[in-house]
């Protein structure tokens, strides 16, 4: 016997706002951001936790949202890329991967600007090889990796210039 | 790609949890990280009716009882494993291999139970015959294996990173469900059967991991072979464990275990004898990487030719024994 599925009441914070969903158990948080919120910031590529392109912090760790049910994350706290730059200003990480041109056609430029964003919270001067675990599970199609690397590392080395 | 429907319950106490997996009206899956069962789900391989979250039970920190165990929650996520000071002082050989499974999102939320109870897997499994094969293989009710034809079995390995690393150790689980509460050696988890791998009951909770001290001086390594680095499962992973007593040159206990490989994490006994009482010598060290290659049968997988594997192996083993034993010494 199949039991009916039934939906439930969601409160989750996006970005800082609060908002109360009901969902199914089979949606992933992925789905419900781009879905039901409109943050399309989030991309799903894979679906099967192998690209990384759905990265999201939720609690301040870089998790993937095509793996993870929605209903599992009642009451945290989820960042997407759109609620990064405030008032247009971007954050050091997204002003570094502008520069140092690591966004080609940027499908995988939202979880690589939020993993590298939690690996600098942690480690504010990352060695190469800390940027490579901290990025070794997001896929790039365009950049060759150098590029963001060196962004990474120019966002390390302009917030210790600020500091 | 979407999940199928299923229902949800997210029970707040252990026995909850194993009052509603027994419920024998709805066939229950436990859910902890889901990075290995929501893509099983989504590839077809895996269809429960209802999902049993264990994330209403909350997870306890890893900690050190009088006598020396060190006591992991199941539900511990592999990150915290992996960067945990307990761990780092009491298994080290555990945090390193924590530490090589997939990626830090997915260590993030996958667990330690979750990641002992992973399902096995081959080249075909995630190729739904829908649209790409017209036969469901073994994995999926059918009667067909892809990978050997002709055969009358499924032929896919069981690639656990942190299994052989707490096989090593001598670690032991605590299951709940039948039996519950009772201590089981995590080698008696695995059975060796590819489309079924564990000996525990779709109804048992793995609660808790529970890692012996180590007697004398422990000198240990974590090896995981695989082409790109980063997130990839391994083509093979192997652990090594080794103790002496007062003289740092005299092996007293050797563990040697073998992952990603075949059904089931394979401990090398003959290797681990020819190391026990001996000094370590390079020639010695040779001679036990030459008789895990020699012992341990490989099954090819993911486009690894078992020529390769079984060469390989010999490789990683004099790497990792010699790891061990610099240690032990104090070289590098
Ligand atoms: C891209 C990718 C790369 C990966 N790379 C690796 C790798 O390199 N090495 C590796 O070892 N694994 C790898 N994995 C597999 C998986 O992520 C890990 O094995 C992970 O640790 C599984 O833990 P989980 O908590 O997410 O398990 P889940 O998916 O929640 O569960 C896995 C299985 O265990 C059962 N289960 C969970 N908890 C318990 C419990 N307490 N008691 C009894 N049964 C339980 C579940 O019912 C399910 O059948 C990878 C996965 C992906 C998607
Ligand atoms: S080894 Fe054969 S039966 Fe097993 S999962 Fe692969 S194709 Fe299917
Ligand atoms: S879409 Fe989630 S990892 Fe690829
Ligand atoms: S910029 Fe195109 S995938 Fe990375």
């Amino acid at each position: 016997m199949r039991t009916k599925p039934s939906k439930r009441l969601l409160e989750l914070t996006i970005n800082g706002e609060t908002y109360e969903l009901a969902v199914e158990p089979q949606e992933t948080l992925s789905e419900v951001l781009r879905n039901r919120i409109g943050l399309t910031g989030v991309k799903e590529g894979c679906g099967t936790g192998e690209c990384g392109s759905c990265t999201v912090l939720v609690e301040g760790e870089p998790v993937l949202g095509c793996l993870l049910l929605a209903v599992e994350c009642e009451r945290k706290r989820v960042e997407t890329i759109e609620g990064q730059a405030e008032e247009g200003v971007l954050t050091p990480v997204q002003q570094a991967f502008l520069e140092k041109g690591a966004v080609q056609c940027g499908f995988c430029t939202p979880g690589m600007v939020l993993a590298s964003t939690a690996l600098l919270k942690r480690r504010p001067n990352p060695s190469e090889e800390e940027i490579q675990e901290a990025l070794e599970g997001h896929l790039c199609r365009c950049t060759g990796y150098n590029k963001i690397m060196e962004a990474v590392l120019h966002a390390a080395s302009s917030a210790a210039d600020k500091r | 790609m979407y999940l199928p429907r299923f229902a949800f319950e997210k029970p707040t106490s252990l026995k909850e949890a194993s009052s509603l997996l027994t419920e024998k009206a709805v066939k229950s899956t436990l859910l902890a990280g889901g990075t290995d069962l929501l893509p099983r789900m989504k590839y077809g391989v895996a269809d429960p009716e209802r999902l049993i979250s264990l994330k209403g039970l909350g997870v306890s920190a890893p900690k050190v009882l009088p006598e020396g165990d060190l006591i992991l929650d199941g539900a511990s996520t592999l990150a915290s494993v992996a960067l945990s000071p307990e761990v780092a002082e009491n298994a080290p050989l555990l945090a390193a291999a924590a530490g090589r499974v997939a990626t830090r999102e997915i260590r993030n939320v996958a667990t330690l139970a979750g990641n002992l109870c992973q399902d096995t897997r081959c080249l075909y499994f995630n190729q739904r015959h829908t649209f790409q094969f017209v036969e469901p293989c073994f994995k999926r009710g059918g009667d067909f294996c892809y990978f050997i034809p002709k055969g009358k079995k499924c032929w896919a390995v069981y690639m656990s990173d942190t299994a052989p690393a707490l096989i090593c150790l001598g670690a032991k689980i605590q299951v709940e469900g039948d039996g519950a509460g009772a201590l089981l050696d995590l080698e008696a988890l695995y059975s060796g059967d590819s489309l079924h791998p564990l000996t525990i009951g779709s109804d048992t909770i793995i609660s808790g991991i529970r890692v012996p001290p180590t007697g004398g001086t422990r000198g240990w390594a974590f090896s995981k072979l695989t082409l790109r680095e980063g997130m990839e499962f391994g083509a093979l992973n192997i652990a090594v464990l080794l103790e002496t007593g007062k003289d740092p040159g005299t092996c007293t206990r050797a563990r040697i275990a073998v992952g990603a490989v075949s059904p089931a994490p394979v401990r090398a006994l003959k290797s681990e004898g020819l190391l026990v009482g001996g000094p370590f010598s390079p020639a010695l060290l040779a001679e036990a990487a030459r008789q895990v290659a020699e012992e341990v049968t490989v099954i090819p997988h993911h486009g690894y030719s078992k020529w390769y594997l079984t060469r390989a192996l010999e490789v990683e083993a004099l790497n990792a024994l010699t790891r061990a034993v610099n240690q032990l010494t104090g070289g590098r």
